[in-house]
């Protein structure tokens, strides 16, 4: 028997078709695995960072801070003239030691002021640095 | 004394000779030839050469000497082939040394894989029309798939007495890639799709590489059972590779496990090419049919290469395509190859992998099946 008939007599089209479908699906079906490991093992990874298993802070809002008054604003002015005397990062001993010096009214309490104020950071190497962009929110 | 040499003389090769024989000798001699001097997969030609050269002695039957009389040493080491132990071997080996880092990287390109798979289907039907019967046609058309040991695994369970014509005609076809499939890639690509280029693949984990084998096992084997024994040494050939801890496995797998198989399996199947069982009208039917299922799979992968570009984003060439007959590396090399010739700069081998691979399981499913529907 040759041609369609033998064909059709060997079930051969349903063969092909179910074949070529099984062969596609197994493909499929590892391609779209595969192409998931890293994501999940990303997500093994980073399992204690996953939101849904987080327990939820709540957070207090952070106080703002009230506006500068015209006495801290020039007192600011003059410790950031201080500043600008020193190397970048200072002391901020070697600065408070200069603001005395320099007769500014209660050192002490301005620069606590500016340092909430963030107008003066810690560079967390034991020195500090002069926030400008603060500077400029607050005091100009 | 003049019986006695008239005696020896009858038994003797020249005595006992036939044209077929000769026939047989001389493509042998050609096949070594392919090896050497043209470098084509010599590992395999050279031994299948010499095997024709051994198998095509004439021999007088009933000394134990031709590989199909029972208690010859030819029949035992090529009851390594009938049996179906030596391609599960290979497929360790294969496992051992293939990196599947490019599949991970990139796997909508196994789809090409899949692609090319139909030629087996396609050419399955053709020989159906032909007059084989289905476990013939179902053998037939897994030289499509460009895969020596699953070929020679499937004809091995499905029908034992092709063996020789399949497994020559499956590693000539896989030797002469560089000649078969460059016209078929120009043919049905533009020059505009061969200058594509491909995205650089992401890096990828070894975890992946791990967890990759474990996986592509469990899913293709539940999904198609019967194509365990291929696939389950290759995918365990791979985590040898992959796991580190066991590379003196690995080691062993990719070099004296498969270089001492892949001799056993050329020779015998070489052997078994004597000429009066070889040289039928089955056999140039097996040919014939061989050459137009590896064809139709080339052109198979292309095509749905171009399909997919149509949805595609980032578009993929096409000639990645040919790449899915599972014919590890030559499909890809050739690839690589064509994609040159239109621009120099263009890489493509390190792709062309993928779906190279793809196409080694995807063959080793296509037999499985086959396999399950004719038993």
């Amino acid at each position: 028997m040759y041609g369609i008939e033998a064909i059709a007599k060997y079930n051969g089209w349903a063969i092909s078709a179910v074949g070529v479908s099984i062969v596609f699906t197994g493909l499929v079906l590892l391609s779209l695995s595969i192409s998931r490991i890293h994501k999940v093992l990303d997500l093994w990874d980073n399992r204690n960072n996953i939101q849904l298993f987080k327990k939820k802070v709540v957070k207090d809002p952070k106080p703002e801070l009230p506006p500068f008054t015209p006495n801290e604003k020039a007192s600011a002015r003059q410790f950031r003239l201080l500043i600008s005397t020193m190397d970048d990062p200072f002391s901020l001993q070697r600065l408070l030691h200069l603001a005395k010096i320099s007769g500014l009214e209660r050192p002490h309490a301005s620069l606590d002021h500016l340092l909430k104020a963030r107008i003066i950071e810690p560079d967390h190497q034991g020195h500090h640095l002069f926030n400008s962009e603060a500077f400029d929110r607050f005091v100009s | 004394m003049e019986t006695l040499f008239l005696d020896f003389f009858q038994n003797t090769g020249f005595f006992l000779c036939d044209y077929r024989n000769i026939i047989m000798i001389l493509v042998g001699m050609v096949f070594i030839y392919l090896g050497i001097a043209k470098d084509y997969e010599p590992l395999l030609l050279v031994p299948i050469g010499f095997g024709m050269l051994m198998g095509n002695i004439p021999v007088f039957k009933g000394l134990g000497l031709g590989i199909y009389e029972s208690n010859s040493v030819l029949h035992y080491l090529y009851l390594g082939v009938t049996q179906g132990v030596y391609p599960p071997l290979i497929f360790l080996g294969i496992g051992a040394m293939t990196d599947f880092s490019t599949l991970l990287a990139r796997p909508v390109l196994m789809l090409l894989g899949a692609a090319a798979q139909a030629g087996i289907f396609i050419t399955f039907l053709g020989a159906l029309a032909l007059g084989f019967t289905p476990h013939e046609a179902a053998s037939i058309g897994i030289i499509g798939g460009a895969d020596g040991p699953t070929a020679i695994f499937l004809t091995a369970k499905l029908a034992p007495t092709l063996i020789g014509p399949i497994a020559v005609a499956a590693y000539s076809y896989m030797a002469l890639v560089p000649v078969i499939q460059p016209p078929i890639m120009r043919l049905l690509t533009t020059r505009k799709e061969r200058l594509i280029r491909m995205e650089e693949p992401r890096e990828v984990g070894k975890r992946e590489k791990i967890l990759f084998p474990i996986i592509a096992f469990l899913l293709c084997c539940f999904l198609a059972p019967a194509a365990l024994p291929l696939l389950g040494m290759l995918c365990f050939g791979n985590l040898l590779k992959e796991a580190v801890v066991t590379e003196r496995l690995a080691v062993a797998a990719r070099t004296s496990i498969i270089d001492s198989v892949t001799i056993l399996l050329g020779v015998t199947v070489g052997a078994s090419t004597q000429g009066d069982v070889f040289l039928t009208t089955k056999s140039v039917g097996i040919f014939f049919l061989g050459a137009l299922s590896f064809c139709v799979a080339t052109a198979c992968g292309l095509l749905f290469a171009k399909f997919m570009n149509l949805f595609l984003k980032s578009k993929i060439n096409p000639l990645l395509g040919a790449a899915g007959v599972s014919a590890v590396p030559d499909s890809a090399r050739v690839v690589q190859v064509v994609g040159q010739r239109e621009d120099p700069t263009n890489f493509l081998l390190m792709h062309a992998m993928a779906p190279n691979i793809s196409g080694v399981i995807g063959s080793a499913i296509a037999a499985g099946v086959l396999w399950s529907f004719m038993s």
